[in-house]
């Protein structure tokens, strides 16, 4: 197993590495040694590499590893909840509707366009500023943000890859094997469930990888516009911050920004990798 | 006993961009228990759509009129779900591309129960058990191992077998084999179609052999139905029709077949021109442009469905050795 990954090309094996160490802060983070995220120290303005703060501490005094480290949760769980569920729901609509055809197919067609015409930045700052809008002075909890957040990036995701799902599903049920199954006498849910779900997963994994990536880059730019995550729970939140001290702590905000560049390239690559493999399994068929 | 299948004035059309294109224009058709009939005819004549229009196979583009009966019931105007009701256990197919009519990404043996378990509600054992007998039966070596298999890893007339073994599975009473030996090699061929003939002897099934090759009916069918542009232009049993052909087109199909006695060089007889525009109704025989013995009462009208005698028809004014 070990053996055969080390014969992978390189940038699968850094960025599947990547992700892991990225899934492993997201999951370990509170097992981990260090600071705390949340809690000001004495040392304020710290650069990088000093005893006890190898990424420096912010402006505020708040050690710029640990907040890497805490950031990865959010920004991972918000990245992977809303894919995974926008990704479900936009699989079942895309199948469904590229499968049955007809009025459905059409309905299906104009509105993921219709999403898809939106700039998925505005249509999540709508929403935030709508549904977890500052009330009576108070602002909206900080859980609240991030339900708002996920389910407008699930907007988002579901035409996305609705539509990828469509495309392949429109290739693959003309094939002869989905008749030839059809004039057995197969329903058409097992048809989906068995045959055409198997043919399809592969194009929608490789679009969901990338799809992670531009979700933690959506949740970076909310929040650098100032309607995402507070007080630097997230990378794009300690960004937000760190701007504003850019000339006398860079730091602050080099770390976050390196942590979402390397962790969208990776799911990049990934999903570039998972593509390519998909497409030498269709050069065997 | 009513038979299997019986096909009246079936026609089938096809909405199209440049107008009602006419695949199927009025096919009758009746087959027994066990008989098979072989349909044949070059790209275009409308064989497949024939033989996919019967099991209801048709896309949504499509119009069909005339009626179909199945063992003495009109299934012409079934719903959807009971149509699908008959498919598997009543009627089967066999298609043309064994490269494309397997899933590539499941293997064989699930693709193999799959039927059994949906449609005859075996469960998962006595599935397993049925398919690799169905496998050994389809002379598959090692058929316990091929269970595992990917189509990929096999070779056009192993999966060949493997999708009669799927259309036989269900024990239907009638199956449709559109081309099946179409994208095998001729080594292949020859044991595939004989496979299928010992098959239908064994289930008493009733086949329809759709091919363009008459080489391949010759042996395997008890009658042929020749189409041409949408009609059936001769239909005979199988031994009158190649002792005592009357259709020019047939003759010249036969002739377009290589032989091996002909010299090395021989150019080989090719039917001139091309079939008529299927969305034109043109008045006469559509074959006359192509005809050698054409006359002009050919170009004028349309000849009828003749009855030759000896269950022979033919679609002809001027049929070869006289009425």
């Amino acid at each position: 197993m070990l053996k055969r990954f080390w014969k992978k090309p390189l940038g699968y094996k850094l960025s599947a590495v990547w992700i892991a160490f990225i899934l492993f802060l997201a999951v370990f983070r509170d097992l981990l040694p260090g600071p705390a995220w949340d809690e000001s120290t004495e040392a304020l303005g710290v650069g990088p590499f000093s005893p006890g703060h190898f990424f420096g501490t912010t402006q505020d005094g708040f050690d710029v590893l640990a907040g890497v480290i805490n950031g990865a949760r959010l920004s991972v769980l918000v990245a992977v909840t809303s894919v995974l569920i926008g990704g479900g729901i936009g699989t079942f609509i895309g199948v469904t509707a590229a499968y049955f055809k007809g009025k459905y197919d059409r309905v299906v067609n104009v509105v993921f366009n219709m999403l898809l015409s939106i700039p998925n930045l505005v249509l999540s700052l709508a929403l935030i500023s709508v549904l977890a809008a500052t009330k009576d002075g108070v602002p909206a909890s900080d859980g609240r943000k991030v339900g708002v957040m996920v389910l407008s990036l699930i907007i988002v995701i579901i035409p996305i890859l609705g539509r990828i799902a469509r495309s392949a599903t429109l290739q693959w049920s003309t094939r002869e094997f989905i008749i030839a199954s059809k004039s057995m006498g197969t329903k058409d849910l097992t048809i989906i469930k068995k045959h055409i779900l198997p043919n399809v997963a592969p194009a929608i994994l490789a679009i969901g990888f990338f799809a992670i990536g531009v979700v933690i880059i959506v949740e970076g730019s909310l929040s650098i516009l100032g309607i995402g995550i507070a007080g630097g729970a997230s990378w794009g939140s300690m960004l937000a911050i760190g701007r504003s001290y850019l000339e006398f702590s860079p730091w602050e905000t080099y770390f976050p920004v390196a942590m979402i560049a390397f962790t969208v390239l990776s799911t990049n690559y990934f999903g570039d990798y998972v593509r390519a493999q998909l497409d030498k399994r269709e050069s065997k068929i | 006993m009513s038979p299997v299948l019986k096909l009246t004035d079936l026609s089938v059309s096809f909405n199209t961009p440049r107008g009602m294109l006419k695949a199927v224009r009025g096919v009758t058709i009746e087959l027994n228990a066990g008989e098979s009939l072989g349909v044949v005819g070059e790209s275009g004549s409308g064989k497949t759509v024939l033989s996919r229009a019967t099991m209801g196979l048709l896309p949504r583009t499509a119009t069909r009129t005339g009626t179909v009966e199945y063992l003495g019931k009109d299934i012409s105007n079934y719903s959807a779900k009971e149509v699908r009701d008959l498919w598997g256990t009543g009627m089967a197919m066999i298609f043309q591309d064994p490269m494309t009519a397997l899933n590539p990404v499941r293997r064989i043996g699930d693709q193999l129960t799959e039927s059994l378990i949906v449609r005859l509600g075996m469960d998962k054992k006595a599935a397993r058990e049925k398919a690799v007998a169905l496998l050994k039966r389809v002379r598959i070596p090692d058929p316990d191992a091929m269970m595992r298999k990917f189509p990929y890893q096999l070779s056009g007339g192993m999966r060949q077998r493997i999708m009669i073994a799927i259309a036989v599975s269900c024990n239907p009473e009638m199956l449709f084999a559109d081309e099946p030996t179409t994208a095998l090699d001729v080594t292949v061929q020859a044991q595939v179609l004989e496979l299928l003939s010992e098959l239908r002897k064994e289930f008493n099934m009733a086949m329809i052999l759709v091919t363009h090759d008459l080489g391949v009916v010759a042996g395997h069918t008890d009658k042929i139905a020749v189409m041409y542009a949408g009609d059936v232009v001769e239909y005979a049993p199988t031994r009158q029709l190649f002792t005592n052909m009357k259709m020019p087109y047939t003759e010249a199909l036969l002739k377009s077949i290589p032989r091996l006695e002909t010299p090395t060089g021989t150019r080989l007889p090719v039917i001139e021109g091309r079939l008529p525009d299927p969305t034109k109704d043109e008045p006469g025989c559509p074959f006359a442009n192509r005809c050698p013995y054409v006359t002009d009462k050919c170009r004028a009208e349309k000849p009828p469905l003749t009855d030759g005698g000896n269950n022979h028809f033919y679609r002809c004014w001027f049929p070869i050795g006289g009425n």
